[in-house]
């Protein structure tokens, strides 16, 4: 043989090898057993590959719609099918394909569905709608889940909208005095502010149920604990526990020296941060002070409570995290140069926002900061984060997307502003209330998967 | 104990028989086989002498690496590194890489397994159809309509 082909010419030689090269080669993903070739399969991390794979050959492509490659890339890719901190991703209108269509769930469909939704993130998305107020009120609170976006205003109003298209429904008029606080939970919603009233409402009938009196000054924080119980928080440094099925007072919880600025409940206990520098611990039901927590040299302006660790931030610029089962202080996280006013913990990650403009990570595991980012030139007045992103809103009106794991900024979420007020995003959606050109203008940011199945 | 102490008395590890396909013999320390001590040889029905001799050659490379935890799925495909004598040893012909990949397999050799899908996985990532089949010599049996459908469904994962 070797004769042979020392004595062919190159053109010989180059067919010979034309001829031979195409039989060496392997068809491994069909000659393989099926186990193997998925085993390579899932050594392959982008949707890209895998998508350019199935379109090489009818074995390929009935190999790629296996659902075990499409598993291995959703837990890659943390895309699981519950998210512990933002709701599960609700049903999609506008996205259906042969698998849903018939209610099958498919991680092929899943996967496709949430790498649309990350990359709208990275690189865009669309605005769903834009509302300009035509009076220019400042927002005070905000809350976006299940069915709406709920917006309190300092100018006495509460506007209703819709989550799934960002539509106006209604507004909730009666307080005498601007808003501060409001939370909701299916279609009861309580509020408080300036006319030192709490209101309970129907949002469904736009009834108000309840106007409970009581506090002698601003009602500045509320929180519920479920459609029962509203803890609120006043100027007038106490706390109320209210019955809001039945609009009576439970408890009257008084101790703190100063204006009642925070509060998270978790379970049975509320968690007070106050002006007069300490934060307390009350059990809701008996109405209790469990714990007084002294250690802030100055106001105590945000609180964060997962039911086992409290965390404050104050204008001492320090935030301290506490045990709330013992009332000691863990540690003190020193870093901030000003006023730590947001706050958010989600099992062990901690991320505040302060008014020097910086976003710092906190790993509580132990109590250092991991991350420090330069995030906005002015106070940052609101932010948020799950599992993959931050987003930011600072008084110097920008808006911004971060990634959790590097800190690294990733864009601006929209055009800015004079201020931004307030922020929530889901896992598809993101709501943001800022001044721009001296209007009060709130957008709803989509950044579902919008096509439809060929 | 009376392992320890004949292995002391003849200065030398224990060896094992493996017989391949192909009847060809191999001696082989027994911590290389990863086997248990047999005074037969054990025959090896599915894997030729080439592919023996190969397979047996990585072994004997790997005799001290760490024993993989085989409960770490997840773990196994995060790490998608080859180490630079791997990747020599796997430079070989298609053919021989799929024995390769088949005979760990069936010897249950699961790092040497991995590292062979992972070479494969290595040869498809970043190419497009056309470039797939031509590095496995694969007949694109796709009608042009069908080819255009399946461009469509998959425009979602190119770049965005």
């Amino acid at each position: 043989l070797a004769e042979l082909l020392n004595s062919c010419n190159t053109e010989q030689l180059v067919f010979v090898s034309n001829f031979i090269s195409p039989r060496l080669k392997r068809d491994f993903l069909k000659d393989l057993p099926i186990e193997l070739s998925l085993h390579i399969l899932s050594f392959i991390n982008d949707p890209k590959t895998l998508s350019r794979a199935s379109s090489v050959s009818k074995f390929w492509r009935s190999l790629l719609n296996d659902e075990f490659t499409w598993k291995n890339l959703c837990v890659r890719h943390h895309f699981r099918r519950r998210s512990s901190i933002a709701p599960v991703l609700p049903p999609s209108l506008t996205f259906e394909s042969p698998a849903s269509k018939c209610g099958k769930f498919s991680y092929k469909d899943h996967f496709r569905r949430r790498y649309i939704v990350e990359s709208n993130w990275k690189h865009g998305g669309r605005t769903l709608v834009t509302h300009i107020s035509p009076d220019s009120g400042v927002v005070t609170s905000l809350q976006m889940c299940q069915n709406y976006i709920v917006v309190g205003m300092d100018n006495k109003k509460i506007h209703v909208f819709d989550v799934s298209d960002g539509n106006y429904i209604k507004t909730l008029t009666g307080h005498e005095g601007g808003v501060w606080a409001l939370q909701y939970i299916d279609e009861v919603l309580v509020s408080g502010g300036c006319d030192r009233e709490v209101r309970v409402w129907d949002i469904i009938t736009a009834e108000c149920k309840y106007v409970l009196h009581g506090h002698t000054s601003t009602v500045r924080s509320l929180k519920m604990k479920d459609k029962t119980i509203a803890v609120s928080g006043s100027r007038d440094a106490t706390l109320r526990v209210w019955n809001i099925e039945e609009g009576r007072l439970l408890h009257l919880l008084a101790g703190h020296q100063a204006s009642v600025r925070c509060m998270e409940i978790c379970g049975d206990i509320v968690v007070s941060g106050s002006y007069d520098c300490t934060a307390r611990v009350w059990n809701i039901v008996t109405g209790e002070c469990l714990h007084i927590l002294q250690g802030h040299y100055s106001q105590i302006y945000s609180i964060a409570f997962d039911g086992d660790k409290i965390v404050t931030g104050s204008l001492d610029s320090t935030a301290r995290v506490w045990s709330c089962q013992t009332g000691f202080c863990l540690g003190v996280l020193q870093g901030h140069t000003s006023l730590v006013g947001q706050l958010q913990l989600h099992e062990s990650i901690l991320v505040t926002g302060g008014s020097d403009g910086a976003i710092r990570i906190w790993d509580l595991e132990t109590n250092q900061c991991v991350q420090n980012i330069a995030a906005h030139d002015n106070s940052v007045t609101c932010l948020q984060f799950d599992e993959k992103r931050i987003v930011s809103g600072g008084n110097d009106g920008h808006i911004k997307l971060w990634d959790i794991e590097t800190g690294e900024f990733i864009r601006e979420m929209t055009t800015s502003g004079n201020a931004v007020w307030r922020l929530a995003f889901q896992e598809t959606k993101a709501v943001v209330l800022l001044q721009r050109e001296g209007k009060t203008v709130m957008e709803v940011l989509d950044f579902d998967a919008l096509e439809t199945q060929n | 104990m009376s392992t320890s102490t004949s292995e002391k008395a003849s200065g030398e590890t224990k060896k094992v028989t493996l017989k391949s396909c192909d009847d060809v013999e191999f001696k082989v320390d027994i911590p290389v086989a990863n086997v248990g001590e047999s005074d037969q040889s054990i025959p090896l029905p599915n894997v030729s002498e080439k592919v023996l001799k190969k397979v047996l050659e990585w072994c004997e490379h790997h005799v001290n690496d760490p024993q993989p935890t085989n409960d770490d799925d997840d773990s196994r495909r995060r790490n998608t590194e080859i180490d630079d004598w791997d990747q020599r040893f796997l430079n070989v012909e298609q053919d021989m890489l799929f024995e390769i990949i088949l005979a760990a397999n069936y010897l249950d050799i699961k790092p040497l397994l991995d590292i062979g899908c992972k070479t494969v996985a290595n040869m498809i990532k970043g190419k497009s159809p056309e470039e797939i089949r031509t590095t496995f010599n694969i007949v694109n049996d796709f009608t042009p309509e069908e080819e255009e459908q399946i461009r469509k469904e998959n425009e979602w994962a190119e770049d965005r």
